[in-house]
């Protein structure tokens, strides 16, 4: 989850006289804000990905606001019209990057610490609704430094200008090459002989998307008036992303004019608000309340949504920033925010229903309680394991393995089909402990169907001195007798790599395989560096027991 | 303090509590045990601190070829004055009488002694008596000794034992060390009615050994199924190999969900399921993803196999076959998640989950549910939180006081499932859905501070940590 640095000092200016900083900080986790550490006036807290809005302390302060009943309703975006701002769009874009969109953000400041919160939000708009900036992705621009009107196109790679960050121009393929934010992103591009740019009226580069500002329009604690843009390949993810940060300047001060857009579908945003309309009964059904719709109302207005009562629903007008919300199920988490969760009071409802295990569940229950009666206690592996103990340690022929993709741990790359390895592994790694070493496992393992197929197998070991093939079978005879009341037989085989030749055999049962049991070849003990005898045996259940 | 005592141990300790300082024969000699026998148990009584044994050096002495002579037939010198004891006798007279080194010595001891006077003639040296001599203290220590060997300790004329050691082969020296067993006071106080009476050491050490057992974790699952079972919940059961289909799709996940990435999901290997869902359960997933996510959906994306990331997949699943009205659920498993293992993350985990679906559910009976498996398995400070999960709406969260940490700390998370989860799958009532991880409820159980410990297999743990926590 992000998380997102709050200044207590900050927060309670921007919430507003009427608070204080206990209430505060016992408010946060009901607005879904976790605080992760607290260190004097510093908050970490983290936020949930669908409320990008909660990215800022300006989006916090206007939640703190609702629930505090400080200030309650929605905030309206009020877009004013004046002025003379325009993107034109060429038809070119409509290939690589086809949507823009924008605003203009006037007569406002702000502060270092406004402007790391802002790049900060940029960053997580990028990697959430942004799909890591190939959906939609964002700049911000000083508006005084640009000349009206301004023209998305596409460009070639030869295209210079000077990057953010830096004082010298470079090409858009060094920029790709040189650059992180290039190497990143630059495959969202393809192999494109143009990508897209925004260039202002006197040719300067405004922006390179997704990819970097150009230095010339670096945004500032001096800058006072704004230029919003938002390209991308999803027009409405690109206009989600825009009333994000729309709002938050709205409400750090800054008046709002519109950004006209035109060319190749592409139009000016609106920003303007939806309505959904809910039932009092829903909610109160969901919620197991009983709500008066006034009371529902008033739930909402604290979540900074507005709501009126229309033919016995209630209709709820709802920001255009406010995108997680899809419809009435919504609303009725809304409301219980609204509500507030700590009044909630839970009830215990009263079941008929009668529970019960799973017969599979129960089985392996009671046969491990047999195991354990044998005297053996039982272990747990993971069943992602690592090629090294599964076949190379056990000399095994790993052509029908099962792998998983990108693992990020050198120790569970393949699936295990067989339970055996990880015991001795575990034996391996107990070899200073005292004999005799007596471990079971039952446990899922893989094998290739179409196209998987999972079976329950239970394994056991026992590692002593005097371990041997005919203890190890008055266990296994033991085991399915007291379990299962199921004879076995043991037939000689020579198909086996883990066991000594001539110390196998394969578990029969109704003329049918099960599995293998027998003493464990000394050059695969070498390889788990276990210098004492040790027995074992492994039957699949699965077709045995379970269906 | 009662002690064991074998038989030879018993008949030591009796001899020694009347007769202390025993050597090792006089035991032997009292209690008519072989050498042997007494030398183990004076070892064994040594080890218990009931007997200590000193060592100690004693000196004799008796008499040589000369002192024996002396003994028998007087020394020189009393030889001499015999001699002279009538007349004075002349050197060569009394030479012929006393033979050898006797001579000087009766004549030197004589005069010292003021026996005799010598005095010079015309026809030599004469030796005459001069006054009666009466027996010396070198005498009495002779008949003392006699043929016997004498301790050090009972020869009271230290100076007549110095002379005669003077002269030679009087008296031989010997040296002997000898050990002597004599009680402790422990050994001094030991109760022989007591300890005859078939009493045992019941204080004494013993070898440890060990149970076989449940792993300690799977007690923790097995105690959290039995809690859900209580509640009146009914056990399914699913495999940890899943189309992305029902682990991703039928949630509601869209397919460029950051959570769908490689990095945080396992993919298996060139690996699609073929048949994986009805064609109507596929089109209105489809639909549901293009209405609410605007994207077009991609059935490929919908086959590729994963290791399943939560259990929710398992339920789902089952309430799409089998759409019950009215039903308590849970499903219990492994899952996994590709991450980098460490103190706090496992690639592999437990997960538990619980539904009730009914047309009268609630989100109040949900955190009422919820109170109630906490209470079960003996959390009693529970309090919720909103937070977010992408197929539930309402979603709340957990947290629970641990009194061990002294602060709160997130446990299950729940929700009702969206409508754009149940609508497509044809499921009409609430669904309430919570779960989480076990190893956590584990960890806190069994104070382990680091994950990993619970997949280690290490014996040392395994065979000791308490059943009952």
């Amino acid at each position: 989850m992000p998380v997102v640095e709050l200044d207590l000092n900050r927060i309670q200016r921007l919430v507003g006289k009427k608070s204080n900083r206990k209430k505060i900080l016992d408010v946060l986790p009901f607005l879904g804000l976790d605080i992760e550490s607290q260190e004097g006036d510093s908050v970490r807290v983290e936020f949930s990905p669908n409320r990008p809005d909660y990215s800022t302390d300006f989006g916090i302060a206007l939640g703190l606001q609702g629930l505090l009943g400080i200030k309650t309703g929605i905030l309206k975006t009020n877009v004013k019209k004046k002025g003379n701002y325009q993107i034109k769009v060429d038809p070119s874009t409509s290939k690589i990057r086809p949507f823009v969109t924008g605003v203009i953000a006037k007569n406002g400041s702000i502060d270092d610490d406004s402007i790391k919160q802002l790049m900060n939000m940029q960053e997580d708009l990028h990697f959430g609704i942004g799909r890591k900036r190939k959906k939609s992705s964002i700049g911000l621009h000083d508006l005084d430094k640009i000349s009206f009107p301004l023209k998305y196109t596409t460009i070639d790679r030869e295209h210079k200008f000077t990057p953010l960050n830096s004082d010298t121009e470079s090409t858009i393929s060094e920029i790709l090459q040189n650059t992180d934010v290039g190497q990143n992103y630059g495959d969202i591009l393809g192999q494109s002989s143009k990508i897209p740019i925004i260039l202002d009226t006197d040719g300067n580069t405004i922006s390179f998307p997704p990819i970097i500002n150009s230095a010339l329009t670096t945004v500032t604690s001096e800058t006072k008036n704004i230029l919003v843009e938002v390209t991308g390949i999803d027009k409405q993810s690109a206009e989600d992303m825009l009333a994000v940060v729309t709002a938050v300047l709205e409400n750090a001060g800054f008046e709002i004019y519109q950004l006209k857009i035109s060319g190749s579908k592409n139009s000016t945003p609106t920003l303007a608000s939806r309505s959904i309309t809910i039932d009092s009964d829903l909610t109160n059904r969901i919620l197991g309340l009983n709500l008066s719709p006034s009371s529902i109302i008033l739930c909402l207005k604290k979540c900074r949504l507005d709501a009126k009562l229309k033919n016995k629903r209630i209709e709820c007008s709802i920001p255009r920033y406010r995108f997680d919300i899809f419809g009435p199920m919504d609303l009725v988490e809304e409301v219980a925010l609204g509500y507030g969760i700590d009044n909630l009071d839970p009830t215990l409802p009263v079941s008929q229903n009668i529970g019960s295990k799973h017969s599979i569940t129960e089985k392996l229950d009671n046969s491990s309680m047999v195991m354990v009666g044998l005297g053996f206690i039982e272990a747990l592996n993971s069943s992602l394991t690592s090629k090294q103990i599964l076949y190379e340690m056990t000399n095994k022929n790993s052509s029908d393995i099962i792998s998983v993709t990108g693992s990020k741990s050198q120790d569970h790359t393949i699936l295990r089909d067989s339970i055996i390895p990880g015991l001795l592994e575990n034996l391996s790694s107990n070899v200073h402990e005292t004999y005799p070493q007596k471990l079971f496992e039952s446990g899922i393992v893989f094998s290739r169907d179409s196209p998987i197929k999972e079976s329950i197998n239970l394994s056991c070991v026992n590692a002593s001195k005097n371990a041997n093939f005919s203890d190890m079978k008055a266990v296994l005879q033991s085991f399915l007798r007291t379990s299962f009341n199921l004879q076995c037989e043991t037939k000689t085989t020579s198909d086996n790599t883990l066991f000594t030749s001539g110390r196998v055999a394969n578990i029969v049962i109704n003329n049918q395989n099960f599995g293998q049991i027998g003493e464990i070849d000394s050059s695969i003990l070498e390889n788990f560096r276990i210098r004492t005898n040790v027995t074992a045996f492994e039957i699949t259940l699965s077709g045995l027991i379970f269906d | 303090m009662s002690q064991v005592l074998h038989d030879i141990e018993k008949k030591i300790i009796e001899v020694l509590k009347s007769k202390p300082n025993q050597t090792t024969e006089q035991l032997s000699e009292i209690t008519e045990l072989s050498i042997d026998q007494i030398r183990r148990g004076i070892e064994w009584l040594r080890l218990k601190d009931l007997a200590e044994v000193s060592e100690s050096t004693k000196k004799s002495v008796s008499l040589g070829k000369n002192g024996l002579e002396a003994f028998r037939n007087g020394l020189p010198e009393r030889k001499l004055i015999n001699l002279v004891h009538d007349s004075p006798k002349n050197f060569d007279e009394i030479r012929s009488n006393l033979s050898g080194l006797g001579f000087n010595a009766a004549i030197a001891n004589a005069r010292k002694n003021g026996w005799v006077k010598i005095e010079k003639t015309e026809s030599g040296q004469i030796i005459s008596k001069k006054e009666e001599a009466v027996e010396t203290p070198e005498e009495k220590l002779l008949s003392f000794i006699g043929e016997k060997n004498v301790s050090d300790e009972e020869i009271e004329n230290k100076m007549a034992l110095k002379f005669l050691m003077n002269r030679p082969d009087f008296i031989i020296e010997h040296e002997e060390t000898t050990k002597s067993i004599l009680l402790s006071n422990k050994g001094k106080e030991i109760d022989f009615e007591k300890a005859d009476s078939g009493a045992i050491d019941v204080e004494a050490n013993v070898p440890s050994i060990h149970p076989a057992r449940i792993h300690p974790l799977k007690d923790v699952i097995n105690e959290i199924r039995e809690t859900f079972v209580n509640l009146g919940f009914t056990e399914i059961f699913g495999d940890l190999s899943q189309p992305s289909f029902w682990n991703f799709d039928a949630l509601f996940t869209p397919q460029d969900h950051p959570a769908r990435e490689m990095q945080d999901t396992f993919y298996l290997e060139n690996l699609n399921a073929e048949k994986f869902a009805s064609p109507t359960q596929i089109k209105n997933v489809s639909s549901s993803h293009k209405n609410g996510w605007r994207y077009l959906w991609n059935i490929q994306e919908a086959k590729k196999m994963v290791l399943r990331t939560h259990t929710t997949c398992v339920t789902i699943k089952h309430l799409a076959e089998n759409k019950p009205d009215d039903a308590r659920i849970f499903s219990l498993g492994r899952v996994f998640r590709n991450e980098k293992v460490s103190y706090k993350h496992l690639v592999e985990f437990n997960q538990v989950e619980g539904i009730v679906i009914g047309k009268n559910a609630t989100l109040r009976d949900l955190m009422g549910i919820q109170k109630e498996f906490y209470r079960k398995i003996g959390l009693t400070k529970v309090k919720f939180w909103p937070t977010f999960f992408p197929y539930t709406e309402p979603s709340l969260q957990t947290m629970v006081y641990n009194e061990k940490l002294g602060k709160w700390v997130e446990l299950f998370g729940m929700g009702i499932f969206r409508p754009e989860v149940t609508k497509p799958l044809g499921i009409t009532k609430p669904v309430l859905a919570w779960g989480g991880g076990i190893e956590r409820i584990a960890m806190l159980k069994y104070g382990v501070d680091d994950v990993r410990e619970f997949y280690n297999n290490n014996l040392d743990w395994l065979r000791n940590a308490s059943k009952c926590q």
